[in-house]
């Protein structure tokens, strides 16, 4: 019943189940009867010294299971992972949040998470770049730099004692992100990789994959990096600065032309195609799907009909067993 | 549902079905042949189903004759008021009833008690302790109310709650027991619920055998209650093999 409600028609029925049947034979399922419902026993060797981890518990000197998904064993300690997991923030992480409100020296974040992230005004460039301590009137001019309902980017310092959050967005490649689309899917389809930035220069345009299944499509932002900078630049740019006193908004709104927008749109129905598919997210399936629905000449709200819906699956199927065949 | 007929209509309404209606006498000492042609212990045919509520963490509908009741569950989520640290978790439960889901329009039971009795029925199962600081919301919503409408809304929560990937100490499974005259009928329909003298209703954990709640209301006797008491437990178990297997159905169903 979840995800996108699609009405297929009988052919196309037909071939996403076999597509869907071939992706399924070709993973790898060690323990594919191994899922457990709410006070199922897990089956243990009770001589070995096992751990019991997240979902278990011990009832009558059984191993139970206080979830259900799939149990999965590391050497000793066996949990259970449901299917479809909440967000697990790691330190470091890459997190797309929205603001929900304005508090004394922070900004509380909604990241999909049990509870919502804090990010300190501390942990934050100020808009001058000087580094400097934050005195009163930095804490009066906190709506300027975000206000409720801002998407922003930013990067996992830690948690506190009591499981909240702390983010920091000390770069100048986190901050306020414009003109784009944000994305909701599920958290468990981005994997933590090495880079979470992308830049897709024949569009350009910026896709930002956060960890927490927030995704962020957008018109691609120069990042100005503060310590290489200019000093002659930087003075050139106070002086036009000082001129537009009145309208610093409205001075760097630029237009976005229509193709970048139509390429922002059709990279996110690729993303939402995929997620409704459950595959995982990465640069390169996104591409993918966006190069074949051009190559099929498709108009932007069709790829989210049930046809290409299908034609997705197939690709899949396809790129799988042809590397599988390879190695 | 306790078997209260709520306060009269303020509106006029042409039939007073609201209260109990007066027993025909030649029912008191004869069997009661139920409406829907069911033995007197048996139960109707459960339908259940997860993910019906695409926006919510977890969410399940069921279906027991023609008692509907959908439940989503939100969560664990920012607890406003618990601005306090507590290192357990708290649980949020609300039923409603639609309009059109009893006879007469709008005449729906307290939602007040059957949420508090709800919250009581599942707090005993949830793992509070797995997430401090948060709230868990549940939202039952009646789209029919075809009698015994708090243990469908029990089974359908719990369901709805292992949907949500909560920790539960065991699934909870909900029947309820009444009694018109000497027979003992379970999971009653509207049309017996208005007739009956007494119910019984329980709601336990089937595999680790511990009960959460159980409610009785009007006259019984000492055997009788032991004799109803059995009576559920045994339903009550064999509903948590059907929601288990409800549960293993949604898992191994769409793949991916």
């Amino acid at each position: 019943m979840r995800g996108l409600q699609l009405s297929l028609n009988k052919g196309q029925k037909l071939r996403l189940d076999r597509a869907l049947e071939r992706l399924e034979s070709l993973s790898s399922k060690a323990n594919s009867d191994a899922s457990v419902t709410v006070a199922d026993n897990i089956s243990v060797d009770y001589e070995d010294a096992i751990l019991k981890g997240h979902g278990t518990a011990e009832m009558d000197g059984r191993v139970v299971a206080t979830l259900c998904g799939v149990v999965e064993r590391v050497n000793k300690l066996v949990y259970v992972r449901t299917l479809r997991a909440r967000y697990k923030p790691e330190v470091g992480d890459i997190i797309v949040g929205r603001v929900i409100e304005v508090a004394p020296k922070r900004w509380r974040l909604e990241i999909n998470f049990s509870q919502d992230a804090v990010l300190m005004l501390s942990s934050m460039n100020l808009p001058d770049g000087i580094q400097r301590r934050r005195t009163a009137v930095d804490e009066l001019n906190m709506r300027s730099i975000f206000e409720e309902n801002d998407v922003i980017c930013a990067e996992v310092r830690g948690f506190q004692h009591d499981g909240c959050l702390h983010l920091q967005a000390r770069s100048q490649k986190y901050g306020k992100l414009k003109r784009g689309q944000l994305l909701t899917i599920s958290p468990y389809l981005v994997k933590k990789r090495k880079q979470h930035f992308h830049y897709l220069d024949q569009y350009g345009i910026d896709l930002i994959l956060g960890c927490n299944g927030f995704v962020w499509v957008g018109e691609h932002v120069e990042v100005k990096d503060d310590m290489v900078e200019d000093l002659s630049n930087k003075s050139e740019q106070q002086n036009v600065k000082s001129w537009n006193m009145m309208g610093d908004e409205e001075v760097e709104e630029i237009y976005t032309p229509p193709e970048t927008r139509q390429n922002i749109c059709r990279t996110a129905n690729a993303i939402r195609v995929l997620s409704t598919l459950g595959f995982m997210i990465t640069v390169e399936v996104v591409m993918e799907v966006v190069n074949l629905s051009i190559s099929l000449d498709l108009d932007i709200h069709e790829m989210l009909g049930a046809e290409f819906y299908v034609i997705v699956a197939e690709k899949e199927a396809e790129r799988r067993s042809m590397s599988t065949k390879r190695r | 549902m306790a078997g209260k007929s709520s306060a009269t209509p303020t509106t006029y309404s042409p039939s007073l079905s609201g209260q109990k209606k007066k027993r025909p006498s030649f029912l008191t000492d004869s069997d009661w042949v139920r409406p829907d042609g069911r033995g007197p212990h048996q139960c109707r045919p459960a339908f259940l189903r997860t993910g019906a509520v695409n926006s919510a963490s977890g969410s399940a509908y069921a279906e027991f004759g023609n008692t509907k009741v959908i439940v989503s569950v939100f969560g664990p989520r920012e607890s406003k008021k618990a601005m306090m640290y507590s290192d357990t978790g708290r649980l949020n439960c609300n039923v409603s009833y639609t309009t059109f889901a009893t006879p007469i329009r709008g005449q729906a039971p307290e939602t007040k008690d059957l949420s508090s009795m709800l919250h009581k029925a599942l707090e005993g199962a949830i793992i509070l302790k797995s997430f401090p600081k948060t709230t868990v919301d549940v939202f039952a919503l009646v789209l029919e109310s075809g009698g015994s409408d708090l243990p469908v809304i029990t089974t359908c929560a719990s369901l709805a709650l292992a949907d949500a990937g909560i920790m539960l100490y065991d699934m909870v499974a909900s029947v309820s027991v009444s009694c018109i005259g000497k027979n003992l009928l379970i999971d009653p329909v509207s049309e017996e619920e208005s007739y009956q003298d007494g119910s019984l209703m329980i709601t336990c954990m089937p595999s680790r055998n511990e009960v959460t709640q159980m409610t009785v209301t009007g006259e019984w006797s000492t055997p009788k209650i032991h004799e109803a008491m059995q009576l559920c437990l045994d339903a009550c178990s064999k509903l948590g093999k059907i929601m288990r297997s409800c549960l293993k159905e949604a898992a191994s169903g769409p793949q991916d």
